[in-house]
């Protein structure tokens, strides 16, 4: 005890670590309650929630414009990308292997990004957010418009323009794979922090010490689990590359959509 | 999720026209979100607690087992707002502090407040989301937007979408039961994360096979691309949810005026 009092720093740390931990494993550990990356329904103050609401509208109008031009062009492509929809949704129920034993889920925006453009996955994941917020009772109606920005719209349209598409010719084809993927993923964290730091301002440190907090309980938490999907989707990659590159190059992949 | 869709089918409120259900739900979340007071979220989650098993006949134990695991995470959730974290040690008006290593945390009466109202606004608001999933298909909420004009490329998507991430997830389910029966998944942390890329890979072969088999067989029934069309679902109406939404609408709009 006398030895622990000596130590007031490494206590806090250790307490802090363990927390993270405990937070992360009660999160990832049960599939009935709602998982972290979404903000709930009614969490958002109106004004926030109008907010994003505004904020997300353009991205849809732009998505929506690119798919119908898309199966203007290729008729053939509704069903196809139907049923992709239906695959990022199904990925985001995937197990994640992770280092400490518990598991989590990958968010499959990074390889729907990678398969179909950034913007028809703006388009998708909104759909699957919708499906998530009335099949799982997880993300809401209110809060879409946050949830999509940071999910569906800004992992997306950074992973894609700022990593893979600067990425893709000068270095391995593996490594801008995996850092767009852990990009789209943590992207999406570190913006779910920022909205809910901007509608829960500390009260004493302001914006940025609550963007501090909760970046420490969502987007900290979410590095490894970011690297371990990135890791996944580098596989996926070259698993279908090799098992299925007809397919692949009926999508238009590898500047898919660009 | 099976569980929220086989209530969705299979409660006495099934045959209802969508739009009474949706606009009693979204009127709900409105009004707790605009009110913004504990009592009214309380009050909201009550009713939608009360409507869903009385009306709906949604077992109770099911949607309180909902609200309950949503209530704890907002709870962790929430811990960020009712703590705040500094490096000097300083205390709100009323407040209370206690140093943890080199950081001061504190709490005051307001941020309680707040963080109280912000989890109770919350379960209200998403009690009234867990009504509208529980008694209501994805189909006919599908069939809902598609009435309010919701272009038709985004109605065929949300049907594929809805329709496949069912059967994708069966093929998962396979899937994982044959890697697991062949111990693929204990092992090295390397050898589970291959298994899982395999597993995502295949389902995404099987999505494709699918939907070049959907689209054959569509094809060879004359389409040739173009929205798809699908018969008009019929509904009913039922004037005790009217009435009871109504009362529980005016109940909370009272408790804000008396609080």
């Amino acid at each position: 005890m006398s030895q622990l009092r000596r130590h007031p720093k490494r206590i806090f740390w250790a307490t802090l670590a363990l927390m993270m931990l405990g937070a992360q494993s009660v999160w990832a550990g049960s599939s009935a309650a709602p998982q972290p990356m979404h903000i709930m329904e009614g969490y958002l103050p109106l004004p926030w929630a109008i907010f994003w609401w505004l904020v997300a509208l353009p991205f849809w109008v732009i998505g929506f414009i690119q798919i119908r031009k898309l199966l203007r062009e290729k008729p053939e492509q509704r069903l196809l990308l139907g049923l992709s929809g239906g695959f990022v949704f199904v990925l985001s129920a995937l197990k994640l292997p992770s280092v400490t034993g518990s598991s989590s889920h990958p968010t499959g925006t990074g390889l729907g990004t990678l398969l179909f453009g950034p913007f028809v996955v703006t388009i998708l994941g909104t759909i699957a957010l919708v499906f998530q917020a009335l099949l799982l009772a997880h993300g809401g109606i209110s809060t879409l418009g946050a949830n999509t920005f940071s999910m569906a719209i800004g992992g997306p349209l950074v992973a894609y323009y700022l990593v893979w598409k600067p990425l893709k010719n000068r270095v391995p084809t593996w490594l801008a794979v995996f850092l767009t993927a852990v990009a789209a993923d943590w992207v999406t964290y570190v913006i779910t922090s920022t909205e809910l730091a901007l509608a829960f301002p500390d009260p004493q440190s302001g914006f940025l010490g609550s963007f501090i907090t909760f970046a420490g309980i969502f987007a900290v938490t979410q590095i490894p689990l970011a690297i371990a999907e990135g890791i996944l989707i580098v596989l996926v990659f070259n698993a279908l590359q090799s098992s299925a590159p007809e397919e692949l190059a009926e999508l238009g992949i590898e500047g898919s959509a660009a | 999720m099976h569980l929220i869709d086989q209530y969705a089918y299979s409660n006495a409120l099934r045959r209802l026209h969508p739009g009474i259900k949706a606009g009693l739900a979204l009127t709900i979340i409105l009004l707790c979100l605009t009110l913004n007071e504990p009592a009214v979220g309380m009050v909201a989650a009550l009713w939608m607690l009360g409507l869903a098993v009385g009306l709906a006949r949604i077992p109770f134990r099911t949607f309180a087992g909902i609200l309950l695991a949503e209530g704890t995470f907002l709870l962790l959730a929430t811990i960020a707002v009712i703590l705040s974290f500094s490096l000097h040690p300083s205390v709100l008006v009323g407040g209370w502090g206690i140093g943890v290593g080199p950081i001061w945390v504190s709490t005051s009466p307001a941020s309680l407040y707040m963080g109280a109202n912000l989890i109770l606004r919350a379960l209200g608001a998403a009690s009234a989301m867990n009504f509208l999933s529980l008694t209501t298909p994805l189909v006919d909420l599908i069939d809902l937007l598609h009435r309010l004009h919701m272009p038709a490329i985004i109605i065929d998507l949300m049907t594929l979408m809805y329709r496949f991430i069912f059967v994708l997830l069966e093929s998962l389910e396979r899937m994982v039961r044959a890697q697991d029966s062949r111990l693929g998944f204990s092992g090295s942390y390397r050898r589970r994360m291959e298994n899982t890329a395999w597993l995502a890979t295949h389902l995404f072969i099987e999505a494709f096979l699918r939907s070049r088999n959907l689209q054959q067989a569509l094809a060879s029934r004359g389409y040739d691309g173009g929205d798809l069309r699908v018969l008009p679902i019929e509904y009913e109406t039922d004037r005790r949810l009217l009435v009871l939404g109504l009362v529980g609408i005016l109940s909370l709009v009272a408790v804000w005026w008396l609080v």
